[in-house]
């Protein structure tokens, strides 16, 4: 069941809400913070992405709270996501579900006693 | 696309300035950027010379304490163990499994150095090596890459990243245990393999767990023990060939920690001429991670989840030690010297000298290390193994073979297999006094202690006991 199959149509909060029951019953639980970067955010920030890359290990601590804080809306607010059929990336992403992701980046940080890519 | 990247880190670092800028750490007045080893050069020449000549970078030093080394610098260099056998021909590489994934990275992986073999020449290129921040930097993590000139070296996993860089390379402090333990908590390959003692667990624990470290206990770093000077630790244990400051020997028994009667109960203070403290002390080791108690390269282990072969490992958890005499010198198995046999036939590759009738010798707290290891036909030579290939096709034939070129310079060589043995202090996790042994885990019936191995005719206890009737 392939979340980008099931979601035709425009992208509003209840669409998310869906790809978030979608991926929980998939998964039998909510999707970890880990789940969530690797669908919302990996595909846009692999290694060779023109958009740069971003792991959680690509940054420290202090970026990440600097870039969910104040940065983030600002430089994806004209982002489309192809892989969810082109929807806004802001629209996309829940807010519960953009804590969930900067939890994930911020523990994992590139400072972090765990530093990681998300897989 | 490398040039987006820039323009996207160079953003972040406009924005993100302020908040790094916001806090202070010991170093940020000190410098600007961090370029490597040599921004620390600029003002720390003295520790670096001095940091150069430590066993941590040169794995190799005076071993006084080994009664075989005949006055030879010894150490990880040119000895061979039974874990990861010798580092030089695994120095440093990327090992990938059929499915392009990493294996290993080599020995140097816990080396203080950036991936150079350190020389016993001193040069700007060999003080540029060493790796200040692993003992020194919180937050910081490296990760091996391939340089432009196509050679492979350890770098801050930060190195695209001149801010976060920058931030991690100013929170600069004396070693913190978290700092030691990237190293020590790792060694022999995985989370706690080699030492039994030294687990990631007492970078952030209880005094229940290890009453020295533990946080509400006495909260000590590791160098509130093992600090030496100039560069130069303390301590070597029981299994280690060259060492810093063989002359300043560490025991829980030194007049500035202990002493040698620091009970109240007469008949404990009594015990310790002749008992080790660690021996009532440690009860058991490997409490949250379990350890690596046999490891048999003999027979190659398919790992499937991983895609990578390894030797077959036997794994203990809460395991009791074993107890054996020790007067602080010890007997190593050397290479090109035909292998001697202890009394259940294995090879020793660390004995514990000492017996009974040596008045310098206290009954001690090991863990034995099991393993089989390959031996030369004919001179009887134990020969490492290149293990970092043999990680990816489990050819261990081809891995003693090239090992056997490599160290000894033998063609084709013929083997066999035998059983080793080696005798690992054990040192840490201290637990608190309730635990420490009691009478009876000694004198009762099934105590710990093998009474006649040990050399006495049986229990002393009872044998004082039966006297006074
Ligand atoms: C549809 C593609 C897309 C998705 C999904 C996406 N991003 Fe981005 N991201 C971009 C683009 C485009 C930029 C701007 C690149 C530039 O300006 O160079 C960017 C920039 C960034 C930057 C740099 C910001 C800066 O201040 O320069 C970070 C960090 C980042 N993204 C993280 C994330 C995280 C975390 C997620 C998931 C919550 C995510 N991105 C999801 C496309 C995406
Ligand atoms: C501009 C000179 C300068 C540079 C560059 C510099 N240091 Fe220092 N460092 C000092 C001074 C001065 C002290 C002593 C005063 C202090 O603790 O701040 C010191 C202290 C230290 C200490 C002892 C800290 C303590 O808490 O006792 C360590 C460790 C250290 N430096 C490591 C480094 C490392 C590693 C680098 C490279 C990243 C570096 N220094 C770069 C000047 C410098
Ligand atoms: C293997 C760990 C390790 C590495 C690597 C290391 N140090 Fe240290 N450093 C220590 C320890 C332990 C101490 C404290 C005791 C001592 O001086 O031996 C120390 C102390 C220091 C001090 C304080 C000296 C004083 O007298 O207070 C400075 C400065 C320092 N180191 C700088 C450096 C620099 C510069 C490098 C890199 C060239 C470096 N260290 C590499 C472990 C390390
Ligand atoms: C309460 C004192 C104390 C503390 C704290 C301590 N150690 Fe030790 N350590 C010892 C003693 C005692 C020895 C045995 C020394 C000897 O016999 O030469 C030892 C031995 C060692 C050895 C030699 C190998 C071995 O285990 O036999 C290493 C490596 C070591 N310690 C690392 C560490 C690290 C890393 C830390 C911090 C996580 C640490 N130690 C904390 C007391 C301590
Ligand atoms: C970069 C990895 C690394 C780090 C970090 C590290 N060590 Fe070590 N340490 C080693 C290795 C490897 C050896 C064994 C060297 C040998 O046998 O030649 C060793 C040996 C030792 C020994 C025995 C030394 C001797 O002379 O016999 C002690 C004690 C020790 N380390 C304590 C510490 C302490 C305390 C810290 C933190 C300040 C620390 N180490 C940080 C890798 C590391
Ligand atoms: C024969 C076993 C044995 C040996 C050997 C031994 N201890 Fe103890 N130790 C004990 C027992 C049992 C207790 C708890 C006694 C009590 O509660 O009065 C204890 C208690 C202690 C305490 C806590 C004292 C207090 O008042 O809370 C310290 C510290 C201590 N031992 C250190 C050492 C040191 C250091 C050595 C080596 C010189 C050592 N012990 C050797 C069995 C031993
Ligand atoms: C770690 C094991 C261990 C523990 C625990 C232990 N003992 Fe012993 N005990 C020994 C050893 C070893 C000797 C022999 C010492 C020697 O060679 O002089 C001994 C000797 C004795 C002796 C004979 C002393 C002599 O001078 O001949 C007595 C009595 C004794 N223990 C009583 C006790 C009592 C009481 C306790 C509990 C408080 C205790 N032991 C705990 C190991 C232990």
């Amino acid at each position: 069941m392939r979340l980008t199959t099931k979601i035709v149509t425009v992208v509003t909060v209840a669409v998310a809400a869906l790809a978030l029951t979608g991926l929980a019953t998939a998964k039998d639980k909510a999707p970890s913070g880990r789940e969530l970067y690797k669908e919302y955010c990996k595909p846009c920030h692999t290694a060779d992405s023109p958009n740069g890359e971003y792991t959680p290990m690509t940054l420290i601590q202090d970026q990440w709270t600097e870039f969910f804080t104040k940065n983030y809306e600002r430089t994806h607010k004209n982002v489309v996501d192809p892989k969810h059929d082109n929807a806004k990336v802001l629209e996309l992403i829940t807010p519960d579900m953009l804590k969930k992701i900067q939890k994930f980046a911020v523990d994992h940080a590139a400072d972090s006693e765990h530093p990681m890519t998300c897989g | 696309m490398l040039k987006r990247f820039v323009l996207a880190v160079g953003t972040l670092a406009l924005l993100a300035m302020p908040a790094a800028a916001a806090k202070t750490y010991s170093h940020s007045k000190y410098f600007e950027h961090y370029e490597g080893t040599k921004t620390c050069l600029k003002c720390h020449m003295k520790e670096a010379k001095e940091f150069f000549h430590s066993q941590h970078y040169q794995w190799e030093g005076a071993a006084p304490q080994i009664v075989n080394s005949h006055g030879e610098k010894l150490g990880k260099r040119n000895t061979i163990n039974d874990f990861c056998t010798n580092p030089m021909a695994n120095w440093i590489g990327l090992v990938r499994n059929s499915r392009g994934e990493i294996l290993t990275k080599g020995c140097s992986k816990c080396h203080a150095g950036l991936g150079k073999i350190p020389t016993a020449e001193m040069s700007r290129e060999q003080l540029e090596n060493i790796d200040c921040l692993i003992c020194h930097a919180s937050g910081y993590r490296r990760d091996l890459y391939k340089a432009e000139d196509g050679t492979l070296e350890w770098r801050p996993i930060l190195w695209k990243n001149q801010v976060g860089l920058d931030s991690v390379s100013k929170r600069i402090s004396l070693p913190k245990r978290a700092m030691c333990l990237r190293c020590h908590s790792g060694s022999g390959g995985g989370p706690n393999f080699k030492r039994g003692d030294l687990e990631y667990e007492l970078a952030d624990t209880n005094a229940q767990f290890d009453v020295h470290m533990g946080t509400d206990g006495a909260d000590m770093q590791c160098i509130d023990c093992h600090a030496g000077q100039d560069h130069r630790v303390r301590g070597r244990g029981a299994d280690l060939s060259g060492t810093d400051m063989p002359n300043a020997r560490l025991r829980c028994d030194n007049d500035d920690c202990h002493g040698s009667a620091p009970h109240q109960a007469e008949i404990l203070n009594h015990h310790t001429s002749r008992v080790y403290c660690t021996t009532c002390h440690i009860p058991d080791f490997a409490k949250k991670d379990a350890t690596d108690m046999v490891r048999d390269w003999s027979k190659p282990f398919y790992h499937e989840a991983a895609d990578k072969y390894s030797a077959t490992i036997t794994m203990g958890k809460d395991v009791i030690p074993a107890y054996a005499w020790y007067n602080g010198t010890t007997w190593e198995q050397l290479p090109k010297e035909p292998v001697t046999r202890l009394a259940d036939g294995s090879v020793g590759m660390m004995v514990p000298q000492g017996s009974r009738k040596d008045p310098n010798a206290r009954i001690c707290a090991f863990k034995l290390h099991r393993g089989k290891m390959p031996v030369l036909k004919g001179k009887n030579w134990i020969i490492p193994i290149v293990v970092e290939e043999f990680f990816a096709d489990g050819n261990i034939d081809k891995a003693v073979k090239n090992a056997a070129k490599d160290f000894y310079g033998i063609d084709d060589a013929q083997y066999e297999w035998i059983d080793t043995t080696r005798y690992m202090g054990i040192f840490h996790e201290v637990q608190p006094a309730k635990n420490a042994l009691q009478c009876l885990d000694c004198h009762g019936p099934n105590g710990r202690l093998d009474w006649k191995a040990l050399g006495y005719p049986g229990d002393p206890m009872l044998a004082m006991l039966k006297s006074s009737h």
